[in-house]
């Protein structure tokens, strides 16, 4: 072997992040979609898991438990080769779609579950008695819902919300895995071209953009919570 | 104005409600006293519709409804003649006292706002919160909460107030200044259906008072029939338990 | 693959990811014996705000939390292999380090992330249990260390153990990524038997399968461990 600091040379970190950081692009927008099918299916699950039906109730539950033993790769590949496999079946040819496609589908599955709880707990955590006040004073059970019920479940909701984000956000760090090229997928181009040197330097690069981009999305979060949260304060009189 | 006919609640095998009749004349203060697990609440709930009667009829002034089976319209359309004053108070976490007393004016009667305002404050001054209006229920003591929770109920003008408990998750100390707004709103004409525990309300302030145990209405008259001439014995058992030494007070 | 599932591979393969298993569980049991101790004493120092451990644990744990596992396992199998052949060379030790079982790199780097995130369960746990606690053990004269061992572990266990479920799970879960350091864990094993034929649907749903099952096991141990602690709570109450 050569000696270390030959082979470690930090300017590499540098260097790799401008030619990284436009990659963000394609793990934001992979995200983003993945988040905005993900609540809106999070948001059915937990419909079902609150509901009166017992069937619905198992059965979203039943997913959750499913997705949540599910490693995010395993179900990743899972949806990669299965997709396209069970589409044969009804005549359709998948093998040839974007892979940011089944990235999505993936993440959306997994977003879905995780949103489910988060809605569901925070939903779970606002007393009966808020409904029940809002239609004794004449409020139809939508306006209810819509100006007392959700705005103090959503303040309930945001750190998990968020917290929802950040392992989106890093779970989706596997995509490369079946070839899309985000920021991870670049890091790895970049490495092999570089013959498989300086890997070490590209991958603490990635780990800078990610840490900074978890703390971001936290103080975020901790900000929205307080804008959010009136009526929150407990500087009790009594 | 308010008259319910033969009230029926169950909840699995258990009856709580085994035929309850009650009629309220516009300006009534009615209280409604008995044990605890009586069904006092359960009543209540079904009149507001929070809980689903299995069977029963309700007359709101011209308005006919089965308990068990009324539309969502009729729902809506009672709980706009009718408001709730919750045992632990159930203001909306979320808003400040004059938002919780506005809430049901500008959304569910669509009031300007403006004026919905101007109500509301003359509400809370009426319960003596003048100074609170932008506080947020956290920043009020439970009597304080409670009295919004009164002002809320005020402010809709409703054709009756329904009133469970309202100062039983009180301090002993809070109970007092909750009582003389109540004492105000019933001196004021306000139509109240009140449960209580607190037998100095009933006996001052109402003008029928009911006896129920046991999902039935056991006994009724004014205060003076139930508290100085009960007639039956389960009614006059219930009053030596709750008015041990002071019975002779209420002579 | 349109000719639909090759059921001999299907069943054949479960065998294979199910022979993955022993060594998923024992990556995911030494990297509990290590993190439990190792998270529960660093919590420790963020609670009683130990001078630099305080502050290099809220690094460490926010480094862990901040960046996906894989990416840790990048650096930890690109940078233990530098560090190590250094030290070697300098005193002419005569190991290659390309020699080592992958399972060392998988120990590091399981350890390293799960010990991170009991920290933040046990130190969450242990601020639920009321400081009254504490005081009340020693004003009748135990020891601190008695206290902790007594009368302030037991209550924080009970609150630590879902959390400590959820990571037992997660860690099984991102075993699954040892195959970037050709650990012949579950998943590894798998892929491996599907190169072949290119029954990858196949060997993907054996993989899926062994880990629900492995990770509902794993789920309901702890729910019946937890009814014991908690049972044990109001018993001696
Ligand atoms: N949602 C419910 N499900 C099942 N049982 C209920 C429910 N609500 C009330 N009950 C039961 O109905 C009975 C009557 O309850 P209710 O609250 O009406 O009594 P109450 O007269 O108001 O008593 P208290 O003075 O203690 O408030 C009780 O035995 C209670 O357990
Ligand atoms: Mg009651």
């Amino acid at each position: 072997m050569r000696n270390m600091e030959k082979y470690f040379d930090i300017s590499y970190i540098w260097n790799s992040l401008p030619v990284l950081l436009p990659f963000l692009k394609v793990t934001f927008m992979v995200a983003g979609l993945s988040i905005v099918f993900g609540t809106f299916f999070g948001l059915i699950l937990a419909v079902m898991k609150l509901g009166k039906s017992k069937i619905a109730q198992k059965t979203a539950n039943f997913y959750t438990t499913i997705l949540r033993c599910t490693p995010s790769i395993v179900l990743l590949f899972l949806v990669y080769y299965g997709v396209p496999a069970l589409a044969d079946n009804f005549g359709l040819y998948l093998h040839d779609l974007n892979t940011a496609v089944f990235v999505v589908i993936t993440f959306t599955l997994q977003f879905a579950a995780i949103m489910s709880e988060v809605i569901r707990s925070a939903y779970e955590s606002i007393e009966k008695g808020q409904f029940e006040a809002a239609v004794s004073v004449g409020l139809s059970p939508f306006q209810a819902y819509r100006r007392i019920i959700f705005p103090q479940a959503l303040v309930v909701g945001l750190p998990n919300f968020g917290n929802g984000l950040i392992a989106l956000l890093q779970e989706g760090s596997l995509a490369y895995t079946i070839g899309l090229i985000d920021i991870v997928g670049k890091a790895n181009l970049i490495i092999a071209a570089n013959y498989n040197t300086h890997a070490l330097e590209i991958f603490i690069a990635l780990a800078i953009v990610y840490w900074v981009l978890s703390i971001l999305i936290e103080k975020f979060f901790g900000k929205l919570e307080k804008v959010f949260s009136k009526g929150k304060q407990t500087i009790n009189t009594n | 104005m308010l008259k319910i006919n033969d009230i029926h609640k169950s909840f699995g095998k258990n009856e709580i409600l085994k035929g309850v009749d009650l009629s309220i004349d516009k300006g009534d203060v009615v209280v409604i006293l008995g044990p605890s697990g009586s069904g006092k609440t359960t009543l209540l709930r079904c009149i507001n519709f929070l809980e689903r009667a299995d069977s029963g009829n309700a007359t709101f002034g011209d308005l006919q409804v089965n308990l068990h089976d009324a539309s969502k319209k009729d729902i809506h359309a009672i709980r706009q003649k009718t408001a709730f004053v919750f045992q632990n108070y159930n203001l909306f976490n979320n808003k400040t006292a004059i938002e919780n007393v506005t809430e049901g004016l500008i959304i569910g009667r669509k009031i300007p706002k403006a004026d919905a305002i101007a109500i509301g404050k003359k509400a809370l001054d009426k319960v003596g919160l003048s100074d609170k209006y932008d506080s947020y229920p956290s920043q009020l003591s439970g009597g304080q909460q409670q009295r919004v929770g009164i002002a809320r109920a005020v402010a809709l003008n409703p054709d009756i107030i329904l009133f469970d408990e309202p100062t039983s998750a009180l301090d002993p100390e809070l109970v007092g200044e909750v009582l003389t707004v109540m004492k105000n709103i019933a001196n004021e004409g306000t139509t109240m259906l009140v449960v209580t525990h607190e037998m100095s309300f009933a006996k001052d302030v109402a003008s029928h008072v009911i006896f129920m145990d046991g999902g039935v209405v056991v006994e009724e008259g004014s205060s003076h029939d139930i508290f100085v001439s009960p007639k039956e014995e389960r009614t006059k058992k219930f009053l030596k338990r709750v008015l041990p030494e002071d019975y002779t007070f209420y002579i | 693959m349109s000719e639909g599932l090759n059921y001999t591979f299907l069943i054949d393969t479960f065998f294979v990811a199910l022979s993955g298993v022993p060594i998923t569980l024992f990556v995911t049991i030494v990297a509990l014996l290590v993190a439990l101790p190792l998270g529960f004493l660093l919590a420790l120092t963020r609670i009683n705000q130990v001078p630099v451990l305080n502050w290099f644990s809220r690094i460490y744990v926010s480094f862990v939390r901040g960046t996906p596992i894989i990416i840790q396992i990048f650096i930890v199998y690109a940078s233990v292999p530098l560090i190590l052949s250094l030290f070697f060379n300098r005193y002419n030790i005569n190991i290659n380090v390309y020699d080592i079982n992958p399972i060392w790199y998988a120990f590091i780097v399981f350890s390293f992330s799960t010990t991170a995130i009991l920290i933040e369960v046990f130190r969450s746990a242990l601020s639920t249990v009321n400081k009254g606690q504490l005081e009340a053990a020693q004003s009748v004269g135990l020891s601190n260390f008695q206290a902790y061992r007594r009368i302030i572990i037991p209550q924080a266990l009970v609150v630590a153990m879902p959390n400590i479920c959820t990571a037992t799970v997660n860690l099984i879960k991102a075993t699954s990524l040892g195959y970037a350091m050709s650990l012949q864990e579950i998943t590894l094993k798998a892929k491996v038997a599907a190169n072949a034929g290119y029954n990858y649907v196949e060997a993907y749903i054996d993989i899926f399968l062994v880990y629900i099952i492995l990770c509902s096991l794993v789920e309901y141990g702890f729910k019946l461990y937890e009814k014991r602690l908690r049972r044990y709570k109001y018993a001696s109450a």
